[in-house]
């Protein structure tokens, strides 16, 4: 009697609309909160991509962004005499202006011009322009997304600081958030801009992939200063880090549904009690108890389904609303499993919220039921 | 009295369409009998006929026709329903046997306020897990009977109290029940319309042949009754038959007085 339970649900428009807010911004906050955490997590594990193969070696006290301690020319020295390295690659970063929150709205990388080769994998491909050659200086290549917020072209110049760079290529959209929003130069200039000779990071070329792991330890043998890590473990802490966020949002958003889902019981115990006299009438005239309380679960489960489909529907909205607020360095990622887990916990919290006041119905002796004035 | 005298249960079509043996029905904590609203009741109901239960406020009335109704359970005793002992069903077994032989009008009206007419009359139906489109065409069929055709997708408020009144008696009639429980159902209707009520209720039960059990303030009730029921206290005070040996005439005609006018589905 679905027809009958959408008419009692909308006997009361304004307390129905109440509630399905209640439901819908609990599921709105599960989903866009969700989102994000996944959008973390393929934006982690894109930027892996980067260093997948690779050691990245960085000071024990370095903290992010440039911040901390950084390298020197001695570790780099140390770490050249570890065997069964290929080829090292010592960066320097300087970071954009911050934009609100959501960190810089740029990086400026300097990298020696022939080493860029290692990080040019089949997600990076040249959209405009060349890479970076042996002897580049005063040049630089950067993100298509950065090229476009900024109206860039090959040819234009970019500057840092007072110094000019004439743009020569630009990076076709990556989806590795490090090399969309990256400027790259020649790492001579930008230690020269930023008048000094060390480095934020060196990332280690091993002879055999196969090695990486065992690279990694000699490096960190070869020096207390040095915390060389291979792209496992930073799958492995980023991970970590991944899965405390999904918890910590998922726990923020299951609280506002929660309380969604305590409207639903409260609307739903105030309809049991209005419609008191009706639940007589309708026993009396052959109701049995568990149509009444399939009767009043089907309302709860309708108000909250509602507000759960709403729900998705604004938390998509608020996940790509906040990528475009961040400029895309967060990104909302709404998979169908969020969306279907969205729904579930809606119809769950309906269920539980409708179980109380249906059983109470159910329950409801008719005959004082039909004399209740 | 003939049919009381048998050791055996009454049998279907048989015996009484309802007999009540020894009941009472008491009220106190914990099972305990603290307040005795029925005793000893041992009251019989014709088929096809027209009974009244009268007596002053607090006689117990509303209470046997709820027991009569399968609302209540008694204390003590037994209820015969068509020769089927009804004490010991279940919630969900009474409710089927309410849906099927029996039908409500109440002083009240008691209909649903956010539903039409037709809503409400069809409403029996649907609990029954009938087709929407099945029951709208009875409940239709129904509301012309009560003269209601032209007010069929009125709201309750739209209606004056007699209207009212007849959709609930149409809702009563839906499901095809034999017996038909009114619970004062012109306590709250001026005289006139009162009457009217009275008689179409009558007509019910001469035309079409339901039983009609009604409780009641309202003297008038006497004029179209087969049977007075009289209670003081929770008992019998007295039984009347009216219109002669009613009883004897019922036995006779029950095989003539099958119904007619309204269309029963389920027979």
């Amino acid at each position: 009697m679905l027809d009958l339970a959408i008419k009692n649900i909308m006997r009361n428009r304004t307390r129905t609309t109440l509630t399905v807010l209640g439901i819908l911004i609990g599921i709105g906050a599960v989903v866009a909160l969700g989102s994000i955490a996944e959008g973390l997590n393929v934006s982690i594990t894109n930027s892996l991509q980067l260093t997948a193969g690779k050691i990245t070696v960085r000071n024990k006290d370095a903290g992010i962004f440039g911040l901390g301690t950084e390298l020197t020319k001695d570790d780099l020295d140390i770490i050249n005499t570890v065997s069964g390295i290929k080829d090292v690659v010592p960066i320097s970063v300087k970071t954009g202006p911050m934009s609100g929150f959501t960190g810089p709205e740029y990086l400026i990388i300097g990298m020696e011009p022939d080493k860029l080769q290692y990080f040019v994998g089949e997600n990076t491909k040249m959209y405009q322009g060349r890479t970076l050659e042996t002897g580049d200086s005063d040049v630089a290549i950067i993100g298509k997304p950065l090229a476009d917020k900024y109206n860039l072209q090959v040819g234009d110049t970019w500057t840092v600081e007072n110094d000019d760079f004439q743009i020569v290529g630009i990076v076709e959209k990556t989806d590795i958030s490090e090399i969309d929003s990256a400027v790259i130069v020649p790492l001579d200039n930008l230690q020269a801009i930023m008048n000094k000779d060390t480095y934020y990071a060196i990332y280690v070329v091993p002879d055999d992939v196969r090695d990486t792991e065992k690279v990694a330890a000699a490096i960190n043998d070869a020096s207390d200063n040095l915390n060389a890590l291979t792209a496992a473990d930073t799958a492995r802490q980023a991970s970590q880090i991944v899965d405390q966020i999904r918890f910590f949002t998922f726990g923020i958003g299951a609280i506002a549904a929660f309380v969604g889902g305590l409207g639903v019981m409260n609307t739903m115990i105030m309809a049991v009690m209005e419609r008191r006299k009706e639940i007589g009438v309708m026993k009396a005239i052959g109701a049995t108890n568990s149509m009444i309380l399939r009767q009043i679960l089907t309302e709860s489960a309708m108000i909250s389904v509602i507000g759960g489909v709403g729900g998705i529907l604004i938390g998509i909205g608020a996940a790509i609303g906040l990528g475009a607020l961040s400029g895309g360095t967060i990104q909302g990622y709404v998979t169908p499993t969020l969306a279907l887990e969205g729904l579930a916990f809606a119809l769950f919290l309906g269920l539980i919220g409708g179980f109380y006041p249906a059983r109470q119905a159910a329950r409801l002796d008719p005959v004082e039921a039909l004399r209740y004035e | 009295m003939i049919f009381m005298k048998g050791k055996t249960e009454p049998k279907h079509e048989d015996g009484y369409l309802i007999e009540t043996k020894g009941i009472k029905k008491c009220y106190g904590e914990e099972g305990k009998c603290e307040i005795t609203v029925l005793q000893d009741i041992n009251i019989h109901v014709e088929r096809r006929s027209f009974v009244s239960i009268m007596g002053p406020s607090g006689s117990g009335k509303t209470t046997l026709l709820d027991i009569l109704g399968c609302l209540l359970k008694p204390t003590e005793g037994k209820v015969f329903i068509d020769g089927k002992n009804v004490i010991g069903l279940d919630d969900d077994d009474l409710a089927l046997l309410r849906r099927e032989k029996i039908g409500f009008v109440f002083q009240q009206y008691n209909l649903i306020q956010s539903f039409t007419a037709l809503e409400n009359v069809e409403m029996p139906m649907r609990i029954a897990g009938k087709p929407k489109w099945e029951a709208e065409d009875k409940a239709k069929r129904l509301l012309k009977l009560v003269g209601l055709e032209d007010r069929m997708t009125h709201k309750p408020s739209e209606l004056s109290g007699g209207q009212q009144q007849r959709v609930a008696i149409a809702r009563s009639l839906i499901n095809n029940p034999q017996i038909i429980l009114g619970d004062e159902p012109t306590g709250n209707l001026d005289t006139k319309t009162g009457q009217m009520i009275l008689n179409l209720l009558k007509k019910l039960n001469a035309e079409e042949g339901y039983t009609i059990i009604v409780v009641t303030h309202d003297s008038r009730v006497a004029q179209y009754s087969d049977k007075i029921i009289n209670l003081l206290d929770g008992q019998v005070l007295n039984e009347t038959y009216l219109g002669g040996s009613r009883e004897h005439e019922a036995k006779v005609s029950r095989v003539s007085r099958k119904p007619a006018l309204v269309q029963k589905g389920g027979d």
